[in-house]
């Protein structure tokens, strides 16, 4: 095998990101590509279009079996307090059979007793406010993943062209950001909705639509103001809706484009 | 519960890997939920069976259970990094079985289109999916043939360049061209490469 280089480097990537390397040659490519990080980005970028092979194929469902047995391993792990708590009642059980064996030392047993409880009460306590701490953990996790999005609220001005039928219908719809902070929905020649039926605006980041603002097409330009930060979300759209708006969309966006 | 449940529901996969990372299993249950179709329609391509590919699903969501702390967010989205954990143990499963299975003809299968779905969450997914496939569609068949021997099925260069009989400088150039292609769709229609 030649020793890895610029050159093999530039031969391999496209092999390397379909995993299409033998691991000899992968494992060498990794190494250079540890040497040389500045080539990270251009391999991220076209390991994206490669992985995109991953969302062809037709959809199959997976059983609902698959998912308990993946839910109790997972459920298994993540309480190490019920472990906890297991153990105390087996080293109970321990104590008592001790106990059957030694009945004739009942006085001592009574005094034994008496301070396992204390023991006990002591142990649950300490597991009381060991859950307590990973509640509050928890609490603190969700706190800082809000801040950190609300740091991350810097917009860089641009414009998107948004895309559908009714786009295909002649109607013009842009997102564009007038300043860092503030993200508006430019549209013009909308068609009219029923009476009973307003736009609304969707923030989508992974598979969760965020309601972001509603607006009536009146035959003019409207521009209406994106309620949700739209930085790191996957893409904006637009449905009819019920008048007032809705929780979740109730039917397929008219407008959208990828963010 | 229920209202976490409903709480968890409303939370973006970023932040549902961030408490999946501090061991919380019902943000794990919603991230399974969201994207195990996605996950297992891979397995099942790459697999062949319903067996293997729950093994492989199963795998893989342990996986994504065990090691939410080496997600990076700049290198993508969660359900790319779910497919790509699919992937990479997938090809290792292929690799390791001494009778292989995979035929050129599996490959050359066309793949029916699914029915959109009315729920909005799945019409974006759907919608993404067909951008794919539509972005698939512009390939010439002897490219796309490649790519998906090489990435369903797990074949190195150098097996596609014998089992093709083509040069392997042939074999990787229309990968490169293959590539090209798919990031080309993207970007004449102004659209980024979904991650």
């Amino acid at each position: 095998m030649s020793e890895m280089n610029n050159e093999r480097f530039e031969d391999l990537k496209e092999a390397y990101v379909l995993g299409a390397l033998p691991e000899e040659e992968r494992q060498s490519f990794e190494d250079y590509l540890a040497g040389h990080p500045e080539r990270q980005a251009e391999i991220d970028e076209l390991g994206a279009v490669a992985g995109l092979l991953a969302f062809s194929p037709p959809e199959q469902e997976p059983s609902p079996e698959l998912r308990s047995r993946v839910m109790e391993v997972v459920e298994a792990e993540a309480e190490p307090s019920h472990v906890r708590r297991r153990s105390v009642a087996e080293r109970i059980g321990d104590y008592l059979s001790v106990r059957s064996l030694a009945l004739g030392a009942a006085a001592l047993l009574v005094i034994g007793l008496l301070s396992w409880n204390v023991l006990l009460q002591g142990q649950v306590q300490d597991l009381q406010g060991r859950v307590q701490d990973a509640q509050s953990q928890v609490q603190n996790l969700q706190g800082q993943v809000a801040d950190a999005r609300d740091q991350q609220q810097v917009q860089k001005s641009q414009t998107i062209k948004l895309e559908g039928s009714w786009a295909d219908q002649g109607a013009n719809a842009e997102v564009a950001s007038i300043d860092k902070n503030q993200v508006i929905l430019v549209a013009n020649n909308m068609p009219s909705v029923p009476e009973d039926r307003t736009c609304q605006i969707w923030v989508i980041k992974g598979d969760v639509p965020k309601p972001s603002g509603l607006f009536r097409p009146d035959g003019n330009m409207t521009a209406t103001p994106i309620t949700n930060s739209i930085e790191k979300a996957d893409v904006i759209a637009v449905t009819v809706e019920p008048t007032g708006g809705s929780e979740q969309p109730t039917s397929d966006p008219v407008l959208s484009a990828a963010l | 519960m229920a209202d976490r449940g409903r709480q968890y529901l409303g939370l973006a996969d970023e932040d549902l890997i961030s408490l999946v990372e501090a061991a919380d299993a019902e943000a794990f249950a919603t991230l399974y939920d969201r994207h195990s179709r996605a996950a297992f329609s891979l397995a099942y391509r790459m697999m062949g069976d319903r067996q293997a590919s729950e093994d492989l699903a199963q795998d893989a969501f342990l996986k994504v259970w065990r090691g939410a702390g080496s997600y990076r967010a700049e290198r993508g989205s969660v359900r790319t990094w779910i497919l790509s954990i699919v992937h990479n143990r997938g090809i290792d499963q292929l690799r390791s079985h001494a009778s292989r299975r995979r035929t050129q003809e599996r490959v050359e299968a066309s793949a029916p289109r699914s029915q959109p779905s009315e729920a909005f969450a799945e019409t974006w997914r759907n919608s993404q999916r067909d951008q794919v496939r539509e972005a698939l569609d512009t390939l010439p068949a002897e490219q796309l043939k490649i790519l998906q021997l090489a990435y369903f099925s797990g074949y190195t260069h150098l097996e596609i360049s014998e089992l093709l009989s083509l040069p392997l400088g042939t074999v990787k150039g229309r990968m490169r061209l293959g590539l090209k292609k798919i990031r080309d769709y993207f970007e004449s229609r102004d659209a980024a490469v979904p991650r």
